[in-house]
């Protein structure tokens, strides 16, 4: 069997370890609760994936009562502003081919286009106009070369996706038909964003963070050092199969009871080190500026976006085609609490039109387009909060601990 | 967005495009974005970029890593720590077994 294959199997079908680390993490959490004097320990992801993995594989249900793991800004379809969709829109109908993944294909607008008649790309396409979906940025390039049509990429995506499109600028490889309009969105400043959110209110605060493994693959495991540094929060860049975050989990409760927090963690070794790709990361450079970024439901936040630089302006479709900036206004359709499922504030089920005017089928607000949005994962995988609450409630009663 | 899949290089087209199997003989050609990259090489491909290679090495420091933590929970616990990695490590053999006779990959 491939090696790869043998991966999976590792770290996926791996039921006596899983078991071994949940009875470790039920163990250790009453000992950390005394030592710190916390009520709850709660543990926020930066990873839309992270989040498909605790829900999918009910990795909720085997926390103890106290160990509360929480989705935070981790898919950028779901933060990708309305505007932008809606310029994407315009383009389409003006006569340009957009280029845009699946995951955004069906992103809602706030302002439909025409007398409310398109509010998605989708619905741009369904009108006539010429959208295709791209499974990379390497397919568009060769499919805009066969004509000559003036086209445009919709270049959205965290630190993980910005390589696949660096390399190719850096390259020359891009053709003069095909424009790029970046949203792309870098996770360490909406990361602390959110940590800062939670501890600026009286919410409970964040006790920990998994790191994104992919993101951190390009930029390094060191990038999240900030969290222990200037928060005192044990930070760990975790895979994403069920026994990596479980491991996460662990070495963060593990950390918590040493007050040892003074170092990166570094779970995904086997694809992750602790400066990351240095070849994307001089390519993102060359090719690109950071900008401050508008997250949708939430406002711009400083330095959190990349733009492709003076050099490659003449790609760069926001300046091309006058698409200016609106100042950013609230952002989500009415009653959709999108923005507070993004920063850990809201569970998906808290939303009232979750699973009511809200589906996979045909979602209302962006976290219920891409399967890497909470509130999708949560919609298919039915981690709903008050099945959970009904388990940890039986597990006190029956078992009288937090086991 | 941010899940890579596995996939083995197939060959390299150009100095920016390889093709790759993504398993079940799924080609597909995908940007090139790190160094020095063979064909034969085991790769996590994200949204048609390579990010990263992939080797047997870093799969058993990947497994040591984590029976590292088991062996410092096993402590704080008052646990053998010896006898924590060593069911641990049980756990893990027989799919070692099979990795470390990987003939490539690394």
């Amino acid at each position: 069997m491939d090696l790869p294959k043998q991966i999976e199997l590792i770290f996926r079908e791996n039921t006596p370890l899983a078991a071994k680390i949940s009875d470790e993490i039920a163990k250790l959490t009453p000992k950390v609760i005394e030592k710190t004097g916390l009520d709850k320990i709660k543990i926020m992801n930066f990873c839309g994936s992270h989040e498909w993995t605790t829900t999918h594989y009910g990795l909720r249900a085997l926390m103890p009562k106290e160990v509360e793991l929480i989705p935070g800004p981790g898919c950028p379809v779901c933060v990708t502003p309305s505007s932008d969709i809606e310029n994407m829109i315009k383009l389409a109908i003006d006569g340009y081919r957009v280029y845009t993944f699946g995951d955004a294909f069906r992103l809602p607008t706030v302002n439909h286009y025409k007398k409310d008649q398109i509010g998605s790309l989708a619905m741009a396409k369904a009108a006539g106009a010429d959208v295709r979906i791209a499974y990379s940025f390497v397919d568009a390039i060769e499919d805009a070369k066969k004509d000559n049509k003036p086209s445009v990429f919709f270049g959205i995506g965290f630190e993980t996706t910005s390589p696949s499109y660096a390399v190719l600028f850096a390259k020359g490889k891009v053709p003069k038909n095909l424009m790029f309009y970046s949203s792309i969105k870098l996770t360490a400043p909406a990361a602390e964003y959110a940590v800062k959110l939670h501890k600026a209110t009286k919410r409970t605060p964040v006790s920990g963070v998994i790191g994104p493994g992919h993101v951190s693959t390009i930029i390094g495991a060191m990038s999240w050092d900030f969290f222990p540094v200037k928060y005192k929060i044990p930070a760990v860049v975790s895979g994403f199969e069920p026994i990596d975050v479980l491991t996460g989990v662990l070495v963060i409760l593990k950390d918590l009871y040493t007050g040892d927090i003074k170092f990166t963690n570094l779970e995904y070794k086997r694809v992750t080190t602790i400066k990351g790709n240095l070849y994307a990361q001089e390519k993102i450079r060359e090719v690109f500026d950071v900008v401050d970024a508008i997250w949708r439901g939430i406002g711009t936040i400083p330095k959190s976006g990349l733009d492709l630089n003076e050099k490659y302006s003449e790609y760069n479709a926001r300046l091309q085609l006058g698409l200016k900036e609106k100042p950013w206004d609230y952002d989500l359709p009415p009653g959709c609490r999108c923005n507070e499922v993004t920063l850990g504030t809201a569970y998906p089920d808290e939303c009232p039109l979750f699973m009511k005017a809200c589906t996979p089928a045909r979602p209302w607000g962006p976290c219920m387009v891409s399967m890497e949005g909470a509130c999708a994962v949560w919609a298919r995988f039915g981690s709903s909060q008050r099945v959970l609450e009904i388990i940890k409630e039986v597990k006190s009663n029956v078992l009288g601990s937090s086991g | 967005m941010c899940w890579a899949v596995p996939a083995k290089v197939v060959s390299i087209d150009s100095d920016f495009v390889a093709t790759v199997d993504l398993g079940g003989n799924t080609l597909k050609k995908v940007a090139i974005g790190v160094d020095n990259l063979q064909v034969g090489d085991y790769v996590m491909v994200h949204a048609g970029v390579i990010i990263a290679k992939l080797t047997k090495q870093q799969v058993i420091e990947n497994i040591k890593f984590i029976a590292e933590q088991i062996k410092e929970v096993a402590e704080i616990e008052g646990i053998n720590p010896d006898e924590a990695v060593k069911s641990f490590m049980d756990a893990f053999s027989y799919i070692l077994k099979d990795v470390e006779g990987e003939s490539s990959g690394g």
